[in-house]
């Protein structure tokens, strides 16, 4: 086996193995509970939930 | 705020949590310089690359034309066309709008903007020269990596400092919830420098023999598509969909579920090109299941946008924005599955080598991912520069000449190339009339080219006012105070 083919499969183990602990960050760190709030992130006081956030700008200055 | 200097953000020892509280504006502005720097750059290589393309689709039915010149040859042209898009349009564009993503929902403001200046710098620096070596005749017969060799390490550099840069920042973002929108741009941010490098080392540095070397290139060119431009597509999907109308994502469940299947099938996919092709049976069927399973996170997406939009689609109206990106996300559907649907063997036969896979490639590239960017622009520039965009007017031209002409050349070139594919099919009838009945449909395309080239002409207008900051200053979304502000004009479509 040359060296390159066993790089190559080192290469698998990390990719596959970064995955794998990126899952078990997740999970762990919970961000896989609480998904409702999860979704409510991007909102805050300034701009809460039911506020829209964009229009076409209006014809005449204003 | 201090912000801290790149050793001590590379430093392993250093608290990630010394930023202060900021508010959202200053997050916002915080990524000026740097986005702006993008877009505009992409927005230049845009009309450079549709005028590229423009003129290749011409050709197609014109083969005289400019012909005397050899750097405007159609082998020449039509790389220079697709390298322009995709590494000088929609990378830069996407990493723009990955930027002011990254830095609002890691609710920071931007660090290291010289790091991102000069990647912006070095990274067209890499497209002038790819594109200058493509027409002077140094490019590479490797689909979707054409740049001759000199240029690729440019490219690679510049990206690395967004690498490092993507890693900073998740690093220091504020404690809480990971939205799904950051899974998705920190994945892509770190899949596009792994897949450009392995293609390059393999079918460049150190180029592998035979069949193998197509095998890397389309694993390398589809991964592009699925696991660069999809995911940041998405991610700004599933932030400005909620964020516009003002509503959560219908089930975030359903979003999550949707990145982690994309993450686990995507990457199986390119070998789907290479049907019939001197190659293992099994990789060809592992490819063609795993197209099947990318029903997953299709399916999800699609029943998840739709759900959050459902009740809210007059909102298509009164935003761009969701006007762009919603168009954005309905083409996802459609290209995703028809992609599915093409790595049956049975269709395959018919669409391979005809006009109907590039039809298929533009309904990817441009009514999905160009959409998007373009939506994200409309709501992103105007926080960048604090003055609002000059006219609803053009920005509905724009959308209405891209909507129509990206229609018209998807429409013409499928149907096309299915008259196209069944007359090659045909074992009684010759190669020319296969070429006779695409004809039409080739005139078609590059008309649908012209009012193409036309909707980016009015945005890059658009854009140049903006950046200048010209025309009379108007209340709006830039400045968006009250929703209830609606005025008469706002109804026209």
């Amino acid at each position: 086996m040359t060296a390159g083919a066993i790089l190559l499969i080192l290469g698998f183990f990390f990719l596959g193995g970064s995955a794998l602990f990126a899952i078990y960050w997740a999970a762990k760190t919970g961000q896989f509970s609480n998904v409702s709030e999860g979704a409510a992130t991007i909102f805050d006081e300034d701009e809460p939930v039911g506020t829209p956030t964009d229009r076409f700008p209006a014809k005449k200055s204003q | 705020m201090n912000s801290p200097s790149l050793l001590s953000s590379l430093n392993p020892s250093t608290e990630p949590d010394a930023l202060d509280s900021i508010e959202r504006a200053e997050i916002d502005a915080s990524t000026r310089i740097p986005v702006l720097l993008f877009f505009a750059s992409a927005i230049f290589w845009l009309l450079v690359g549709s005028s590229l393309g423009l003129v290749s689709a011409w050709k197609m039915t014109n083969p005289a034309l400019l012909d005397s010149f050899s750097w405007l040859t159609f082998g020449r042209l039509r790389p220079a066309h697709l390298n322009a898009v995709i590494y000088g349009w929609a990378t830069p564009a996407a990493i723009g709008v990955g930027l002011w993503l990254t830095a609002r929902l890691c609710r920071i403001p931007l660090l290291h903007s010289k790091l991102l200046i000069s990647a912006a710098i070095i990274w067209n620096l890499g497209i002038l020269l790819g594109i200058c070596g493509i027409l002077i005749g140094d490019g590479r017969s490797i689909e979707w990596l054409e740049f001759p060799a000199y240029s690729t390490p440019i490219l690679f550099i510049a990206y690395a400092f967004i690498g490092i840069w993507t890693i900073i920042m998740f690093r220091f973002r504020k404690p809480g919830h990971i939205y799904v929108s950051q899974w998705y741009l920190f994945a892509a941010f770190l899949w596009f420098p792994w897949l450009y490098a392995t293609a390059n080392i393999l079918l460049v540095w150190q180029p592998v023999q035979g069949p193998a070397q197509g095998a890397i290139n389309w694993w390398y060119a589809h991964n592009v598509l699925g696991l660069w431009f999809t995911p940041i597509g998405l991610a700004a999907a599933y932030y400005f969909i909620p964020k516009v109308i003002g509503r959560p994502i219908h089930s975030y469940y359903l979003s999550i579920l949707g990145f982690w299947s994309l993450a686990l099938f995507y990457s199986w996919n390119g070998m789907h090109h290479l049907i019939g092709g001197p190659f293992p049976a099994w990789m060809v069927s592992a490819s063609v299941v795993a197209s099947m399973m990318m029903f997953i996170p299709v399916i999800t997406t699609a029943i998840n946008h739709h759900m959050t939009m459902r009740g809210h689609f007059e909102s298509l109206q009164w935003s761009p924005t969701l006007r762009f990106i919603v168009f954005g996300a309905v083409s996802y559907t459609v290209v995703s599955l028809q992609g599915s649907s093409m790595a049956i063997p049975a269709l395959n036969t018919i669409t391979h080598f005809t006009d109907y896979t590039i039809g298929h490639a533009h309904l990817g590239l441009y009514a999905f991912f160009t959409m998007i960017l373009f939506g994200s622009m409309y709501y992103i520039v105007p926080r960048l520069v604090g003055w609002e965009w000059p006219s609803a007017t053009l920005i509905r031209w724009h959308f209405w000449l891209s909507a129509v002409g990206i229609l018209l050349m998807v429409g013409a070139l499928t149907l096309g190339g299915l008259l196209q594919g069944l007359a090659l099919y045909d074992v009684a009838s010759t190669f020319r009339s296969s070429l006779e009945f695409a004809n039409p449909f080739r005139v078609l395309r590059g008309i649908s080219g012209f009012i193409l080239l036309a909707g980016q002409l009015v945005f890059a207008f658009l854009f140049v006012q903006m950046l200048l900051k010209l025309g009379a200053p108007k209340k709006g979304p830039a400045l968006f105070t009250k929703p209830a502000e609606q005025t008469n004009d706002t109804v026209a479509i």
